[in-house]
């Protein structure tokens, strides 16, 4: 009721950062792990995943340390207003410009694998029309819708992969570290932002029902999200040997246009709606997320009402390049590159300054 | 603009001659009670336009004991001629005894003394018997009122092979004691309330005041208290004053003729509302959950009734979705078939020159023609409307080669899967999703039906009936008896829903 407006429970807050994360396993994240890591890119999503519990954890130390305060709210106390402002608006910038890349890239999935005769921006319009309708209606809703589709996205996700793996072949994994060692190690590590969106989790401190949920939220939903992504990029290299899985722009949608079942010998219009779903979900939340961003920076208090106007914009910017499938490909392998050292070393920043000041002690 | 301009001339306007002896009329009333008999009764007559008023009638008469004169006034068509007869005039007329007070001797079940005019007025019109004094100031009011009603019968639309067989009538005082009739406690609030102006519509809230969130209870008054209407006749045009998203497709206030349901949703912490001439109650808060539900899912055993619940949530999706996904396998994702199938598709949509869209679209128009039809069809040729809506419609438009005979089977599993859903509103909800997912269908295929329905559960969780979620206890997660998609034995039924914070949590 009137109390609880605006607040998210446990489950869909773990929900809603499983979504956030874990369906980059489908669209062209798994391609710039495998292109540099060879047949060892599942692997990737693993160390990552353990070089990630670092900033994570040290975020947690920071921000839990204030009481019930988000992310910004603790830039601002621990680097002052200029500093914080600044740290907040390259935040934006760099959300912002993964909502454009990310979005530019699904809708040239639809397009390039399923609706190959319908202009771009109309497929692109409708996606970003229901995300900024969804992100409109606000955080407890996304939460909701994400908690009532998990399920069965995870469901059908856990079936492709199923099929997929009793499909493949499991010798297509040796050798066992690809081009070596010490390169899967510095390789994945470079891609470290793949995590990246945990970051930004951080905002949605004061929007979650208690600190403690948050921080058990974040770790249960984390985990599963290594889990999910560490075992699809496995059975994707199970399924198509890592020569040709370097290949392919979308693994995922090749997979699900590959394997049989029984009777059906195409199921990719089966598991489509569902990855569709999730898709909807994880943007919604990076609108939303966006726009609280920009309401931060340019003191909107009503946020909510640049979310329309931001869609608008997204699909404008996006449509832009013309072929998308190699140009956003190449914009964003930049831009995990350039934020995973912001991903990395902004928290241990921050925890440095707050051990200096004194405010984790409290 | 040009009704800026009407509204602006009708506001400029003096008030018509109409309205200033109205305000007159107003004055009058709200006067008190004179003494003298007389001058009273000409006040009487001249508000209910005595002799031409065919049902109202004034008797004169003189009390023996008390030697005053006295006149009663009522209304004969909507009071008990016993009780007149033989509790108050036979009573006032053999009085012998000189220091009896007047309620002491009408022997009526009740009489209350009225002031004003206006309240005297009031219980008048409810049937009561209006007793005038010479030389007091006040109106004895003794209660007859008798309204015609049929008797209790069986629910008409909410039909149950298990369990009670009442439905509510028309008449609230009868539906009360049906609802009291299945909790006895002193707990159980009636409370009335006038909420329209000039027909004096009474409601009746009904709650438990021990379980019910003071928070709802107000916020269901203030809503009620600001009503600003001149007549609410029964509580389907009351619902539609008090929802709050009136424009919405999707109901907020649950409807039901079943006493034995209202009575549950009672004991949960629900409030009920009742009133004259609606042979059924208004439940709210309402959720999602509760116009999914049906009272025999309950009163069936535990795999019973939760194979009912999995049929009607079957229904509920195929209802949804048949036409529109066959329109978008059809049109735009074929690869989808098993070659043989689409083979078959194709070969009876061979010789039909319209898109599949078009004439999925032209065969449910057909379905909800026969449907609303065959609603409305006096009941005699009712059985023509089966024939012809089947044999015509069916047979012939596909021997016509404007239908495909595979398109029959999917309007026709889509409609009947559609009476599944018992509740009326929720019915309607789901049958004008279905049209707007076809259409969403028919340009975009899979990925339309998709953002549709997405869309569709965001605008689901944003609903808010009375400050309840609409899908809560799913989502926003609450404690409860977690009575959603299925539920659970009764033995685990222990809490009542948490969402509607009531006082008393455990049910045991």
């Amino acid at each position: 009721m009137e109390e609880s407006k605006g607040k998210i429970g446990l489950k869909e807050f773990i929900v809603l950062t499983i979504i956030m994360i874990g369906t980059k396993v489908a669209d062209d994240t798994p391609a710039i792990l495998f292109e540099s890591l060879h047949n060892a890119g599942w692997m990737a999503p693993l160390i990552n995943g353990i070089i990630a519990i670092i900033p994570i954890y040290l975020l947690i130390k920071v921000v839990t340390s204030y009481d019930r305060k988000g992310l910004i709210h603790v830039t601002n106390d621990l680097f002052g207003k200029f500093f914080g402002f600044s740290i907040v608006f390259i935040l934006w910038v760099f959300l912002f410009s993964a909502l454009i890349i990310d979005t530019a890239i699904y809708a040239d999935i639809i397009t390039s694998v399923y609706y190959i005769k319908t202009p771009t921006i109309i497929i692109y319009g409708v996606l970003m029309l229901v995300c900024a309708y969804g992100a409109k209606r606000g955080l407890e809703q996304i939460g909701s819708v994400a908690y009532l589709t998990y399920p069965y996205l995870q469901l059908t996700f856990f079936i492709a992969l199923l099929l997929t793996i009793t499909q493949g072949n499991v010798h297509f994994l040796f050798p066992l570290f690809g081009p070596g060692g010490w390169e899967v190690l510095k390789e994945s590590a470079l891609k470290l932002s793949i995590y990246g969106d945990l970051l930004y989790l951080f905002i949605l401190i004061p929007y979650i029902s208690s600190t403690k949920n948050f921080k058990k939220g974040t770790w249960i939903a984390f985990i599963i999200i290594v889990l999910n992504l560490t075992i699809a990029m496995a059975s994707y290299v199970f399924f198509f040997d890592y020569n040709s899985v370097m290949e392919l722009n979308y693994p995922y949608h090749e997979v699900i246009r590959t394997i049989t079942g029984g009777f059906l010998t195409n199921l990719e219009t089966f598991f489509f709606p569902f990855w569709i779903i999730a898709s909807i979900v994880r943007f919604a939340i990076y609108l939303y997320l966006t726009a609280i961003l920009f309401g931060h920076l340019f003191k909107i208090k009503h946020f909510e009402y640049v979310i329309p106007t931001l869609a608008t914009l997204i699909v404008f910017i996006g449509v832009i390049p013309e072929s998308t499938s190699s140009t956003i490909f190449q914009l964003r392998q930049g831009l995990l590159s350039i934020s995973t050292p912001v991903f990395f070393f902004l928290p241990c920043l921050m925890w440095l300054v707050a051990k200096l000041k004194g405010v984790t002690k409290k | 603009m040009l009704r800026k301009r009407f509204k602006k001339l009708l506001e400029d306007s003096p008030p018509p001659e109409d309205k200033k002896s109205s305000i007159k009329d107003i004055k009058v009333k709200e006067a008190i009670i004179d003494p003298n008999l007389d001058k009273t009764l000409e006040i009487f007559q001249s508000i209910y336009s005595y002799p031409n008023n065919q049902d109202v009638k004034i008797r004169k008469m003189n009390i023996s004991g008390l030697r005053k004169n006295g006149a009663i006034l009522y209304i004969d068509t909507i009071t008990n001629p016993m009780v007149i007869e033989e509790h108050i005039i036979s009573p006032l007329l053999t009085n012998e005894d000189k220091t009896k007070e007047i309620s002491e001797i009408v022997t009526a079940q009740s009489i209350t003394p009225k002031i004003v005019i206006n309240e005297a007025l009031i219980e008048i019109n409810k049937g009561n018997v209006a007793l005038f004094i010479e030389g007091e100031s006040r109106v004895y009011l003794i209660g007859a009122s008798q309204f015609e009603a049929r008797s209790v019968e069986k629910p008409e639309n909410e039909n149950v092979v298990k369990g009670p067989k009442e439905a509510f009538i028309e008449k609230a005082a009868t539906n009360i004691s049906l609802i009291r009739k299945k909790i006895k406690n002193e707990n159980l609030v009636v409370e009335s309330l006038v909420i329209s102006e000039r027909s004096n519509n009474n409601l009746f809230l009904v709650y438990e005041k021990d379980l019910v969130n003071n928070k709802i209870l107000q916020n269901v008054k203030n809503r009620l208290d600001s009503l600003n209407v001149d007549a609410i006749q029964n509580l389907s045009l009351l619902e539609q004053q008090i929802e709050e998203r009136k424009y919405s497709i999707f109901p907020t206030i649950l409807y039901t003729e079943r006493p034995d349901r209202a009575a549950s949703f009672i004991e949960d912490g629900h409030i009920v509302l009742l009133m004259d001439n609606s042979p059924d109650s208004l439940v709210l808060p309402a959720t999602f959950w509760s116009f999914y539900h049906n009272s025999e899912d309950h009163y069936l055993r535990f795999p019973y009734g939760n194979f009912t619940r999995l049929l009607r949530f079957l229904a509920l999706f195929i209802t949804l979705f048949t036409s529109s996904l066959y329109v978008a396998v059809v049109t735009f994702h074929s690869e989808m078939v098993p070659p043989d199938l689409l083979l078959a598709i194709a070969a009876t949509r061979e010789k039909v020159p319209f898109p599949a869209a078009f004439e999925v679209l032209v065969m449910e128009l057909a379905f909800e023609l026969i449907r609303e039809a065959g609603l409305r069809v006096p009941s005699p040729i009712g059985p023509t409307i089966g024939i012809v809506g089947a044999l015509i419609l069916g047979q012939a438009a596909v021997q016509a080669n404007i239908v495909s005979p595979i398109v029959v089977i999917v309007v026709a599993l889509g409609g009947l899967s559609s009476f599944a859903i018992g509740d009326i509103s929720m019915n309607f909800a789901i049958r004008i999703s279905r049209f707007l997912l076809l259409v969403s269908a028919s340009f975009f295929g899979l990925y339309g039906i998709t953002a549709f329905f997405t869309a569709g559960m965001f605008y689901l969780v944003s609903i808010k009936s009375f400050g309840v979620p609409y899908l809560s206890p799913m989502t926003p997660t609450y404690v409860s008896s977690g009575d959603t998609v299925f539920r659970r034995i009764l033995k685990n039924e222990i809490f009542r829903p948490g969402y509607l914070k009531p006082k008393d949590m455990e049910k045991r």
